[in-house]
């Protein structure tokens, strides 16, 4: 398979555009995906390998594929990494890359919907629980305080979020 | 009385407000009072504005870290995860051309990070500020004879470079250890100590992977430990432990009980004498049995006025 240089550059450029700083770094030893539980679950694009793939020039080749929202954001790999990749960055950068084409599974809008209306990616209605082990029944976060959700979602829409058209 | 603010996040006050309850028992009797963080959102989860948005994510989390900053607090999380993001958030804030363009985002919303609160976790607080040595003279019952397996979790070890608090060795860590030695118990070491539970974005992505993930680990836990309870520092590894055992039960991949699971200020309130209806109310696995062993007479080690 020919390589085009062409290629190369802009996926480069998107992953270090998107937080990948050290991609270029990589020697391919492999001592992140030796320590990555996400390699180790099964996912086969993260780490070393898709490093690998973004520095063969693949970025659209490979956007469907789920494995860098199996990342466990554990940083394992930064720790271990001999030449300063710091990988999970060039994991993240690549889902952002992902996520800002739209591409990831629709069980992640949700949580993106709960953070913009009550400031909390996880968010139930516990107030009975939390009354029952003697706590008020409202915590004092955003879930029930307009200002601080005006307050998210102002921060959430001045950026590329707010383009999605997700909320 | 110093102040701490304490950080919730999402998953501790919505589904184990009991956790919560447990940190404003013991907080106050070692000298911390927890001022609440009002308005505080989730810190932002690895899910979510990380996964979109460097600046996004930043001015997010320094939103969050700036209510302590106005109340002059440091602040503590209970969840691992909130203390990774929010710590690394506050590690990309160093850079200038970031901070000024997250500086800029917060004053559309009438705020400004400063930088001036830091970020523990709070096993961090017991063991470095509070330390083992005054924990044990808080005990009202010891659990001499029991025996403990430790889940620290991910998100306070990696990457070191970024957090406030290290451990010696983040591949072994020591912290949940001896913190949960001062209670008396024993904490024999396995192989898979610092294995990843499988939560997080790999259950919501593929939970058969993390189911497998978790049994792996589980196996490790009952054959070289076989431990009377498991206890964690991380809400995350907690959930995953308390939901996920049950399952692997029914679907007869493990032929054990599954094992009672605690958050580890559970487990040291518990050891204080307070109400476990209060501290260590909520789980799947029923863990009543173990709880009255727990504050059962026998153990009993002074009477605190």
């Amino acid at each position: 398979m020919k390589i085009e240089q062409k290629k190369i550059d802009e996926a480069v450029q998107t992953i270090t555009g998107y937080g990948g700083h050290g991609i270029l770094n990589c020697v391919q030893c492999g001592a992140c995906s030796a320590v990555c539980p996400g390699v180790k679950a099964g996912f086969s694009l993260l780490c070393r390998n898709l490093i690998r793939h973004l520095l063969n020039g693949e970025l659209e080749e490979i956007i469907e594929d789920p494995s860098s929202w199996g990342c466990q954001a554990c940083n394992r790999c930064t720790e271990i990494c001999p030449q300063d990749v710091r990988p999970q960055e060039v994991v993240f950068a690549f889902r952002r890359y992902q996520a800002n084409e739209m591409a990831f599974s629709t069980s992640a809008v949700t949580s993106q919907m709960n953070l913009y209306e009550t400031g909390h990616a996880v968010f139930t209605d516990a107030r009975e629980l939390r009354k029952k082990v003697g706590l008020p029944a409202e915590p004092p976060t955003s879930a029930y305080n307009e200002k601080a959700q005006r307050e998210i979602q102002a921060l959430i829409n001045s950026g590329p979020m707010g383009e999605l058209g997700l909320f | 009385m110093e102040k701490i603010g304490l950080y919730l996040g999402c998953n501790i006050p919505m589904k184990a407000p009991d956790i919560e309850q447990s940190f404003r028992n013991i907080l106050p009797e070692f000298g911390y009072q927890p001022v609440d963080l009002e308005g505080a959102t989730c810190c932002p989860a690895w899910g979510t504005a990380p996964s979109f948005d460097m600046d996004t994510w930043c001015a997010v989390s320094s939103r969050n870290i700036t209510i302590a900053e106005e109340k002059e607090v440091d602040v503590i999380t209970g969840c691992n995860s909130c203390f990774g993001v929010l710590s690394e958030a506050k590690h990309f804030l160093e850079d200038k051309a970031r901070r000024t363009a997250v500086n800029a985002k917060l004053a559309e919303i009438g705020r400004e990070f400063k930088g001036t609160s830091d970020i523990y976790h709070i096993a961090h607080l017991l063991h470095n500020k509070v330390g083992v040595d005054r924990i044990r003279d808080k005990l009202k019952y010891s659990f001499k004879g029991m025996k403990i397996a430790v889940q620290t979790g991910c998100h306070t070890l990696w990457p070191s470079d970024v957090y406030k608090v290290k451990e010696e060795n983040p591949y072994y860590p020591t912290i949940l250890k001896e913190l949960c030695e001062a209670t008396g118990a024993d904490v024999p070491h396995y192989s898979r100590l610092e294995a990843c539970c499988g939560m997080g974005g790999m259950r919501s992505t593929d939970v058969e992977k993390s189911l497998k993930l978790f049994a792996e680990k589980l196996f490790s836990i009952k054959e070289e430990v076989d431990p009377d309870i498991i206890v964690t520092t991380c809400s995350s590894c907690f959930l995953q432990f308390d939901m996920s055992q049950p399952i692997l039960k029914e679907r007869g991949v493990i032929d054990f009980e599954p094992i009672p699971t605690f958050y580890y200020t559970q487990i040291l309130a518990l050891a204080m004498g307070f109400d476990p209806a209060q501290v260590a109310a909520i789980s799947q696995i029923d863990r009543s049995q173990i709880i009255a062993d727990m504050q059962s007479e026998r153990r009993l080690v002074k009477e605190v006025a």
